[in-house]
């Protein structure tokens, strides 16, 4: 009895799993689903608009599911590192155009999309949007926007109150910094505890000063030397900074968010920071204090070559793993994908929540927020040259950070930093192999 | 027969934490090894290279100090750490302070908190910002006071140091307390008796009673202080330059962030002999005590 009771309780359980395994697919129709890896944290203001892209894209595309992993900072990288590793990435996934995606664009993991941007499409980006990525040189995602890395904001009306203007050369800001610190101001905030933000922000635009536009280029592939007068200059530059009391007490000790929070408060005159804080402060700053807020590029330097520079580099985007060429379905989704949320469509929206987009968008459209409107303003003024840390690699990136963390503590000279640093290239950099 | 039966239930029962143990400890260790002696570039390893990238590693003076502020973390956590929670749990043990257990808890506490969280804790009071620097620029009037050993190639560590001791203190303290516990009272109150002081109940009674318990912490001591990477990496992240870089900073840096694979496994297995070896030379130490107290 027993064992005819055991044997059709087996019978039902084997029959319900067969059963509900049927309705599940039954259920799933013919939907598309695509699995996906972001470097993106949903609950933060900073990806409201992203957030609005996935609900318009869903509502659009019924037919695609996309089970979505989210991630943010490093942590995002050393998952995705060990994806990579195995060989096994999703199918869609965040994505740079450079080194820091090397793991899995220089892999042969990611499908080159080339051949699915037809020029009708790619005539509507601005047109840096179409620059090679990857040691190939290929495309591997289509940058949504641009990452503008170099930006110095002056507080206006604490100009006024000093009697003084945005100062036109680095010798009128040095002037500046026995006024403003008679005033009980600091002159400059940054925030160079992590010690890429000195390269990312000025070391760049210092060396296309000195050097004109493709030097960082030429040094690079050896043509030209770390050794030479545009790099010792701009990196004299820094140190003149630090010497002559340019920045806030405990510039190596403040992190960004401290820095911006000086600035926000009102105790500096001027910040250097990337262009992309100008949506936090579109957030967190009252309008008249936004619109006092003046965005400028660094002032011209002695001995400089090349004027009104800034830099840039593509922003994130989403790539597509190799994989998933050999799934018409799949690839037709994930590719709708990425040209929904770069194209038109996706930049609209996006451009609605602060962002401005690669794509060509008559943003005289859009109500705009006050320091976005500066943002446009500033990339419409100035030129956009390379940065630095997003051409050289990481390894000698950071021993070089690292050097001039020491000079701007008091350790260390130009001369030496920039033998150590050629030294380092010339042996190990993968541009010069 | 029963004999086997009993043996072959031994294994059998040994036989998955075995397997677990090799998988999890073993075999990443061999793997490490191997990957010790190779080079990559471009996430492709490009040969093996024998012991080139031991000799990198042991002539970078960036290991150098992070090695030596290692050492540094380990004689707070064996010298510091413990002979605190000595005497942390043997005053509280004896009742020598009114609400036992009130600073019991408050003793506990920093251990039940994230060292993120604390690192963070820390930075809001003594960054150029901090609440800290703020008062004392308020009160001294000198707007350019920021506290300058964050930025000492010697003493940089120093801050880092004293919160590893507040925060792991209370985790021996607790261990050590729930031991004297089982010591009887009235090997104390024989002592006192006796006259002795409470130097001699400390030497001759509590340490004796505790050395096992001792030798334990000393080896978690001593491991934890090898891999310390949490609280330094929210705390200073290595920096200022390479101030407060630690060896597990180091590892990281070069696996996952330069993907020099290689590398980053020999610094594994360079933290793996020294843990073996520290952990040998304790052993030695208890062994030795053991025989003095016997």
């Amino acid at each position: 009895m027993k064992k005819l009771a055991f044997t059709l309780i087996l019978m039902a359980l084997t029959i319900s799993l067969v059963f509900a395994a049927g309705a599940k697919e039954q259920g799933k129709g013919d939907k598309v689903v695509l699995t996906a890896y972001m470097q993106i944290d949903p609950a933060s203001d900073q990806y409201a608009g992203h957030n609005a892209v996935m609900e318009a894209f869903a509502a659009k595309y019924p037919n695609v599911q996309l089970n979505i992993e989210y991630a943010s900072g490093e942590a995002f990288h050393q998952k995705f590192q060990s994806m990579a590793a195995s060989k096994r990435v999703p199918d869609l996934f965040t994505c740079y155009g450079g080194a820091r995606s090397a793991y899995v664009i220089d892999t042969g993991l990611a499908l080159d999309l080339t051949p699915y941007l037809d020029e009708s499409y790619k005539s509507h980006f601005a047109s840096a949007t179409w620059l090679p990525q990857g040691s190939a040189g290929v495309l591997y995602m289509i940058p949504p926007s641009f990452a503008v890395c170099h930006s110095i904001y002056a507080n206006t009306a604490l100009l006024d109150r000093l009697g003084l203007s945005f100062p036109e050369t680095f010798e009128e800001l040095v002037a500046q910094v026995p006024v403003i610190r008679a005033a009980g101001l600091y002159p400059v905030s940054m925030g160079n505890k992590d010690p890429w933000v000195v390269n990312s922000w000025l070391l760049g635009t210092f060396i296309e000063r000195f050097g004109g536009p493709d030097w960082i280029l030429k040094a690079a592939k050896g043509q030209a030397s770390f050794t030479d007068e545009p790099f010792v200059k701009a990196v004299e530059i820094i140190q003149q900074m630090s010497q002559k009391g340019l920045f806030s007490p405990g510039v190596n000790q403040m992190s960004n968010t401290e820095a911006d929070q000086e600035f926000y408060q009102q105790k500096s005159v001027y910040l250097i920071d990337a262009a992309w804080r100008t949506s936090a402060m579109d957030a967190q700053l009252p309008a008249e204090q936004r619109n006092a807020i003046d965005m400028r590029v660094f002032p011209r330097l002695p001995g400089e070559k090349f004027h009104d520079n800034s830099n840039a580099t593509s922003s994130e985007g989403f790539g597509i793993a190799k994989a998933v060429e050999g799934d018409k379905a799949k690839l037709d989704a994930a590719l709708a994908f990425v040209k929904f949320y770069s194209g038109e469509e996706g930049a609209a929206i996006r451009a609605e929540y602060g962002e401005v987009p690669s794509y060509n968008l008559d943003l005289s459209k859009f109500s705009l927020d006050i320091m976005q409107t500066k943002f446009i303003n500033f990339s419409a003024t100035y030129s956009m040259g390379y940065v630095f840390d997003a051409i050289m690699d990481g390894e000698g990136v950071n021993l070089l950070n690292t050097d001039l963390q020491a000079m701007m503590m008091g350790s260390g000279n130009p001369k030496s930093i920039a033998a150590t640093y050629e030294a380092w290239v010339a042996k190990n950099d993968s541009n010069r192999d | 027969m029963p004999q086997l039966t009993k043996r072959t239930s031994y294994y059998t029962l040994l036989l998955p934490a075995f397997i677990i143990y090799i998988a999890v400890i073993i075999f990443p260790i061999f793997m490490s090894f191997g990957l010790s002696f190779t080079e990559w570039k471009r996430f492709k390893m490009t040969g093996f290279i024998g012991l080139r990238n031991y000799s990198e590693i042991l002539a970078d003076a960036v290991f150098r100090r992070s090695m030596w502020n290692n050492i540094q973390i380990m004689l707070i956590s064996v010298l510091g750490q413990i002979p605190l929670g000595i005497l942390l749990a043997y005053l509280l043990h004896r009742k020598w302070v009114k609400g036992d257990k009130f600073f019991e808890f408050m003793i506990f506490l920093p251990i039940t908190i994230s060292s993120v969280v604390i690192a963070l804790l820390w930075n809001r009071i003594f960054s150029p910002v901090g609440i800290y620097t703020t008062f004392v620029r308020m009160i001294t009037g000198n707007p350019d006071y920021v506290v300058r050993i964050f930025e000492s190639e010697k003493f940089a560590m120093i801050p880092i140091l004293v919160v590893l001791l507040w925060q792991h203190t209370s985790l021996y303290m607790v261990i050590f307390l729930a031991n004297l516990q089982r010591i009887p009272n009235s090997i104390f109150e024989a002592a006192l008796l006796d006259g002795a002081k409470e130097s001699t109940i400390i030497f001759k009674i509590v340490i004796p009673a505790l050395s096992n318990v001792i030798f334990t912490s000393s080896v978690l001591a001593i491991s934890g202080s090898l891999k310390s990477f949490d609280l330094v990496y929210a705390m200073t992240a290595g920096g200022p330059v390479n101030y407060t870089f630690v060896m597990a900073l180091y590892l990281y840096l070069h696996t996952f962030t330069f993907h020099n694979y290689g590398k980053g496994s020999a610094v594994s297995i360079i933290i793996v002999l020294l843990s073996v070896g520290l952990i040998s030379l304790v052993r030695g130490v208890y062994a030795k005590a053991q025989q003095r107290y016997e």
